[in-house]
């Protein structure tokens, strides 16, 4: 079943080949029913162990919540603290339903059915809640969630149809161990495959920096909703065990406290860390029922260990580091090129205003495929500003920007970097806390089809794809002479590496057209020589157009095709490199009136 | 009409409440861009010093005479500023500059441990409250004014009158906004920023201690987690006004509280929670800036 069949596979290979593994991709979810079910009737029969079950239940509804709590609070760097609301919108539809449904459910279809409508419900309350809070910084989603939690509460607490403030009861016994420890496992195994999968890079390159994020193509917002839906989803499944677990609910369950507990087991795992969240959900349900002497205390040594451990250990327990890290993992294909001839960017008199001041005016820039042109100024001349307008950081007042054939207005940065234009950033932009491989295959992601689903399911797709990336994304780091620092966090790379790290990224989008914001910025001469030799070799070897604002003037004269020069947002002059060392209007704006009219005599001045 | 009239004056005290705690929350975000969760909690603690105050100092049964609720008042907002203090000291500052999720945790984690502390030293029932003397209603033209009320208003008008003059016409208020434009650039023009930080939360501390002894007067009880609700609404009311904008605090706390008091006086008091957060989602779907505040775009 090595490589061979899988690509046999996705070609057609047979159905048997296909159901296979479609059900090998879920090994561990059917190796645990039987085992799980077999400790079922073995053991919670038994009247001494009760008490240790219903605990060890409690564990098992814990981690389905904070396992997908993590997915928002960890992975994607939002934060939510209203998974309790959640929680008890999937409860109480599930409850509602099973109280109302047949008496007997011997296939416990319906009990399955029930379980799906809350967790649907949950969803469709997290999208509503998500979607406006999402656009903004993640404190307002704070905010947003807690209200919302309270709401919710307050909702069923005034609401006779859900039994009001007594609560609903009896719901009939549904869930046991088998099933909330079977549901657990699929949380943890599904939340695997997508942290693992483009996906999960994508939410993690959310929680790193969203502008990078976008400029390497990955619509922020919608993984943002996404993760928050997914999120709800599991929740509602959550509060729907609980409720046929515990045979009934209550409003005063799904307080804040609640919500509260849930982000401490996040937090105290690690952010990010499925396995941190498992741990800390574990320990966390059990510890209470051995302090009961400190029950009142229990919620001020929560608060304070959340205090400290922010202080001590920022990133949680575990960090993002999972247990599986310490098993490892294989690769895929690069594709050929695209060749396009007419004008890759079109800029047409593009302005841009910041209240009273153009920082950009009147810019018309044409970039044609494989070509090198170079954008200089002095500081302050608008060369970045044009760079934000290119990849649609800032939209431009006036004007229009026309990317390979396409006007860009109204497109959101990640949609442009679809179009083909990726970029660096003058103050390094990298995930910090990723790695150099993670950071260069975070930038792959929208060259991939696969659908959550299909990272969820393992399906063919995903894993060639997965493998192509990884081939993908290492080669890119070996042109860049990273090779050696696949593993390294990207923050601790050198300053050099940095750069070049972020070139690679940049390229790992697949572009025709790579936009350098100086590149050679606090690099030595002979470093200078070698990023020559790399802006020319990238050209060649990837047939990509290469924008490049400099200051290091060496760099800019033996690389650069055509040169545009910036002062004070207008374009002072173009053309040749030869023709711009003399152009009269480019060494004043350098050197100043004085120095011009000195040198080059009266024509500087006009 | 008299209905309306009845209610507005009522929207106005509550508003008036809020507009003080909204205060805090807005300089503080202003300064240091972080939501201080634990405002609301500091809140509380304002009433609870107002109540072991007064069952001190007071006789249950003797009026509660005017200077004992000012000294009251004065005890509980140097508390709370203290308080407001030590918080900045010990937990937010040795954050500064790291990630603002996990400011954000410590702050979600002080407001808990506000909460729970409180609950575990003072229980958690509702214990009755009474720092102000007992006055009839004024009453004419068909509407009651509380004593309460008229306290609550023209205390606010004062206190925010004070802040208006602090932030806008002194070296400590021109260093809060330049803190709040440039943290780093106004290091460089000379401005102690830890100086200006403490400053800010001992003043936004303080006016919450004064909003705490003015609700619990209004509804006269005091329970540790009576910070929770009006914290999140003082906070919606800083959002509508634009978070960091400090008329827009006040301009947010009114309105808010208007909008409260006309949804639970012509339909039902059950969905007052509601309302306020029926307007944050609004207001961050429309103009996520608030009503006077600034957008500004980041930097790349």
């Amino acid at each position: 079943m090595r490589r061979k069949s899988s690509v046999a596979g996705f070609f057609g290979g047979s159905a048997v080949k296909r159901a296979w593994r479609g059900l090998r991709s879920w090994i561990p979810f059917f190796a645990a029913i039987p085992f799980l079910y077999l400790v079922e009737a073995t053991l919670a029969s038994q009247p001494s162990l009760e008490y240790a079950f219903q605990n060890i239940n409690h564990i098992g509804i814990a981690i389905i919540l904070a396992v997908s709590l993590n997915l928002v609070n960890g992975l994607t760097g939002q934060f939510s603290i209203g998974h309790a609301g959640f929680m008890a919108v999937g409860g109480y539809v599930s409850a509602v339903m099973l109280m109302r449904g047949p008496a007997q459910d011997p296939y416990r279809l319906f009990f399955v059915l029930s379980i799906l409508a809350g967790a649907g419900a949950a969803a469709v309350a997290g999208w509503i809640v998500g979607k406006p809070s999402l656009r903004l910084r993640g404190d307002y989603l704070a905010i947003v969630t807690l209200g919302f939690g309270e709401i919710i509460r307050v909702i069923i607490e005034n609401t006779p149809f859900f039994g009001g403030a007594i609560g609903l009861s009896p719901i009939p016994h549904r869930a046991d161990f088998t099933w909330i420890w079977a549901t657990a496992v699929a949380t943890i195994l599904i939340a695997k495959r997508l942290r693992d999968s483009s996906h999960g890079r994508a939410f993690l390159s959310v929680r790193e920096d969203e502008v990078a994020a976008e400029a390497m193509g990955i619509d922020t917002t919608a993984y943002k909703v996404r993760a928050f839906v997914i999120s709800a989803f599991f929740a509602g499944v959550a509060g729907a065990l609980s409720g046929a677990f515990e045979g009934n609910l209550a409003p005063q369950s799904f307080t804040f406290v609640r919500s509260f507990e849930i982000v401490a087991m996040v937090v105290l795992g690690g952010m990010g860390s499925i396995t941190g969240a498992t741990i800390a959900a574990s320990v966390l349900t059990i510890l209470p029922e051995y302090l009961r002497a400190l029950a009142n205390l229990r919620m001020v040594i929560y608060s304070v260990a959340l205090v400290v451990l922010m202080l001590v250990r920022p990133r949680g327990l575990l960090g993002t580091t999972e247990l599986w890290d310490f098993v490892r993992r294989r690769r895929p294909r690069a594709k050929g090129k695209r060749e396009a001839t007419e004008a890759l960017i079109d800029v047409r008199r593009a302005s841009i205003r910041f209240g009273g001041l153009t920082a950009v005016s009147d810019f018309s820039l044409e970039v044609r495929p494989r070509e090198l042109v170079a954008l200089i100024g002095p500081n302050g001349a608008g060369k970045t500003t044009v760079f934000n307008l290119l990849t649609g950081v800032y939209p431009p007042s006036d004007g229009t920007i026309v990317i390979m054939g396409r006007d860009t207005r109204g497109l959101q940065p990640h949609a442009i970097a679809h179009l083909g234009v990726a970029r660096t950033f003058q103050n390094i932009r990298l995930f910090r806390e990723l790695s150099a491989f993670d950071n260069v295959r975070i930038a792959c992601h929208h060259l991939t089809r696969e659908s959550m689903g299909a990272a969820v399911r393992h399906g063919e797709l995903s894993v060639v794809e997965e493998r192509w990336i990884a081939e993908r994304s290492e080669e890119l780091l070996e042109i860049m002479g990273l090779s050696h620092r696949l593993e390294e966090l990207a923050k601790n790379l050198p300053y050099g590496e940095q750069r070049r790290l972020e070139i690679a990224r940049a390229l790992a989008t697949g572009p025709q057209v790579l936009l350098l914001d100086e590149p050679a910025a606090g690099t030595n001469t002979r470093e200078k020589g070698e990023l020559m030799q790399l802006i020319r070799s990238i050209r060649d070897r990837f047939g990509v157009a290469i924008v490049l604002i400099e200051h290091d003037m060496r760099l800019v004269m033996g690389v650069s095709e055509r040169i545009l020069v910036l002062d004070h947002g207008v374009t002072i002059a173009q053309g040749l490199p030869r023709e711009i060392q003399s152009n009269p209007k480019v060494i004043e704006a350098y050197l100043g009136e004085k120095y011009a009219k000195e040198h080059f005599g009266s024509g500087a001045a006009s | 009409m008299t209905e309306l009239l009845q209610h507005l004056v009522n929207g106005v005290s509550l508003g008036a409440i809020y507009a003080l705690i909204a205060l805090g929350y807005t300089m503080v975000y202003g300064v240091l861009k972080l939501i201080n969760f634990a405002h609301g909690d500091v809140f509380m603690l304002g009433a609870m010093v107002g109540w072991y105050a007064s069952a001190r100092w007071t006789n249950e049964a003797r009026d509660p005479s005017i200077a004992g609720a000012l000294a009251v008042t004065l005890l509980a907002m140097v508390v709370c500023g203290t308080v407001g203090f030590v918080i900045e000291r010990a937990a937010y500052r040795p954050l500064r500059g790291s990630p603002r999720i996990n400011s954000l945790i410590t702050a979600i984690g002080v407001s808990f441990f506000l909460e729970y502390g409180g609950q575990y030293l003072f229980g958690p029932n509702p214990r009755a409250f009474g720092v102000l003397p007992h006055r009839a209603n004024f009453i004419g033209g068909g509407i009651s004014v509380g004593y309460v009320d008229l306290v609550t208003i023209g205390t606010s008008i004062v206190l925010m009158a004070l802040l208006q003059r602090i932030v806008f016409h002194t070296r400590m208020g021109t260093a809060m906004r330049a803190v709040s434009w440039n943290p780093s650039v106004a290091a460089l023009m000379g401005v102690n920023i830890d100086l200006v930080i403490s400053f800010t939360f001992v003043l936004g501390s303080s006016l919450a201690a004064v909003a705490g002894i003015l609700y619990a007067s209004k509804y006269p009880s005091v329970h540790p987690l009576m910070g929770l609700m009006p914290g999140l609404k003082a906070f919606v009311a800083a959002v509508l006004g634009g978070i960091g904008n400090v008329p827009g605090a006040m301009l947010g706390g009114l309105l808010l509280g208007l909008a409260e008091q006309l949804v639970s006086g012509y339909t039902s008091s059950s969905w007052r929670d509601a309302v306020a957060f029926s307007i944050l989602i609004l207001i961050l779907l429309v103009k996520p800036s608030g009503l006077l505040g600034r957008t500004d775009a980041e930097k790349v």
